[in-house]
């Protein structure tokens, strides 16, 4: 296909969106609702997936031991426990270091006048960090053994447990809510695509017979849908992403701190970040189903 | 040049094209009459390939039309000319665009375009009217301009299903006219109708059909049903 076939291709389906321009706005915006439908999801996941993240990271597991557990025996637990699979770090706090944590985290208040050297009734602990939030679980009722429960005086896990079960349920729960919520949504954009460009087709059934009749091969008659296709898709994520771009900055700014700005300015930041990598998935989303659609719409009238 | 042998094509329980063997050799000019239903648009159907038999062959310079595969299609109508009763000009194009969109889908380059539409508009005496849409022409204008865009490949072949059904009779002579001068050229014109007058004065060979059969084939017949 030379140059001026290609222009003159193009041309046709530019000028098929305006004429039809009324179902064509129609199609770009539930198009562009869509990709923000979308997109959203994807960016609060994200957010989201960081911010479990940053709390994970600081999730940990305290074994807090008997006055009577011998050196030895806490090293050798801690040798046990760091060779698990699911284990990422198993740190020993002395006295000393517990005394000093102590210090720092009631700096200036007179509680740590009664901590000394001499009188130190912090006990020697093991900090445990799992891989992931999920083995935690496991770790637990590893330490939970019939052996080691008489060198433990406690174990910190089950006093977060709740915490940390809502955390990991809370977010699987936004991720499939996510996925159910797009997946509908794409569906209803297909379906509504798929109509606008039947009825777009519909109105200019006279012309394709027309091409058929003088001879116009089946690209000629397809690419200017095509082209239809495609301009949905690219308008609609540049509209998403200017209404999205709108409405996080409106939630970041808005959301008072009391509420928990942290993941509005998660969401924010990360969209800063990845702003080229939101339009370009919302560009490719967008074209791909103008562009599917618009095949599969038209492959009725090719033939003969 | 066109060799037709035993079509047969069936909607439901009405044989269309019941058997149909013809042959029309280079530069004739064929009027192709009967009562309506008699399957004379069938037969145009399938010669443009916009409908298969069920059985039979169409030879085309040799070649089986009804065995073209769908991508030889397009250039397959590029070598034949096809006029409808109701024009199928694009309203919202003007003649010369309507008569230009054929060489355009065609990818054709501007130059050609250039070259050939002028002509092609002079010959079917449009030139004038150019610059006009479709609703400010007469029905023969119209049709003049279906001719046009038809002729503009250069076809061997011109196919007019009923060209001067919707024009009073003096457009219709016209309309006629313009077709011989077409035949005159060169190209084969395979004119459907059931117009008497128009049939009787063209005196040519006349093919008259009945119920999806041939009844009769003269070299110079009138219109006899």
């Amino acid at each position: 296909m030379n140059f001026e076939s290609s222009y003159r291709i193009i041309k046709l389906g530019l000028t098929n969106f305006w004429r039809n321009r009324w179902l064509s706005t129609v199609a770009t915006m539930i198009m562009a609702l869509t990709l923000l439908v979308i997109s959203t999801f994807a960016i609060l996941i994200l957010a989201v997936d960081k911010t479990t993240e940053s709390i994970r990271s600081k999730i940990d597991i305290s074994i807090y031991f008997n006055e009577s557990a011998s050196v030895e025996q806490i090293v050798q637990m801690q040798k046990i426990i760091a060779s698990r699979p699911d284990t990422k770090e198993v740190k020993y706090v002395s006295k000393d270091e517990a005394a000093e944590d102590f210090k720092k985290q009631y700096e200036g208040k007179k509680v740590i006048d009664y901590l000394n050297p001499e009188n130190n009734p912090l006990p020697r602990s093991l900090e445990i960090k799992a891989n992931n939030a999920e083995s935690l679980k496991d770790i637990a009722s590893f330490i939970g053994q019939e052996e080691f429960k008489p060198l433990i005086e406690n174990v910190s896990y089950k006093e977060k447990k709740k915490v940390i079960e809502k955390l990991i349920a809370l977010t699987s729960f936004i991720k499939e809510i996510g996925w159910i919520l797009s997946g509908v949504f794409v569906v209803i954009s297909i379906l509504v695509i798929l109509n606008t460009i039947r009825l777009a087709i519909f109105a200019r059934k006279d012309e394709i017979e027309i091409m058929r009749l003088v001879g116009a091969g089946a690209n000629f008659i397809k690419i200017p849908f095509v082209v239809e296709g495609i301009l949905y898709g690219v308008l609609a994520a540049f509209f998403a992403f200017l209404l999205i771009w709108l409405g996080i900055g409106l939630i970041a700014t808005r959301t008072p701190i009391e509420l928990g700005s942290y993941l509005g300015t998660i969401m924010m930041g990360f969209f800063n970040n990845h702003a080229f990598a939101v339009i370009g998935l919302e560009l490719i989303i967008g074209i791909i189903i103008g562009v599917v659609c618009s095949l599969f719409s038209i492959r009725k009238h090719i033939r003969i | 040049m066109i060799e037709i042998v035993g079509l047969t094509k069936q909607y439901g329980l009405t044989r269309a094209l019941d058997n149909i063997n013809l042959k029309i050799d280079k530069g004739e000019f064929i009027s192709l009459v009967g009562p309506s239903g008699a399957g004379k648009s069938t037969l145009v159907k399938v010669l443009t390939c916009e409908e298969k038999p069920d059985s039979g062959k169409i030879f085309i310079a040799d070649r089986d039309i009804t065995k073209l595969k769908l991508e030889e299609m397009p250039f397959y109508r590029r070598k034949i000319g096809i006029v409808f009763q109701d024009f199928k000009l694009l309203p919202q194009k003007t003649v010369w665009e309507n008569v230009a969109f054929a060489l355009e889908v065609c990818e054709a380059p501007r130059q050609e375009i250039e070259d050939k539409v002028p002509k092609i508009l002079d010959l079917v005496g449009m030139l004038k009217r150019k610059n006009n849409l479709p609703n400010e022409l007469s029905g023969g204008e119209r049709q003049r301009v279906s001719i046009a865009r038809s002729m503009i490949h250069g076809p061997k072949i011109l196919i007019a299903d009923e060209p001067t059904g919707n024009l009073d009779p003096i457009n219709a002579w016209e309309i006629v006219d313009l077709l011989i001068k077409i035949n005159n050229l060169g190209t084969i014109v395979i004119l459907t109708t059931h117009n008497k007058a128009i049939v009787d004065r063209i005196k040519k060979r006349v093919v008259v059909m009945r119920e999806g059969k041939i009844v009769s084939d003269r070299v110079k017949g009138s219109y006899a049903i």
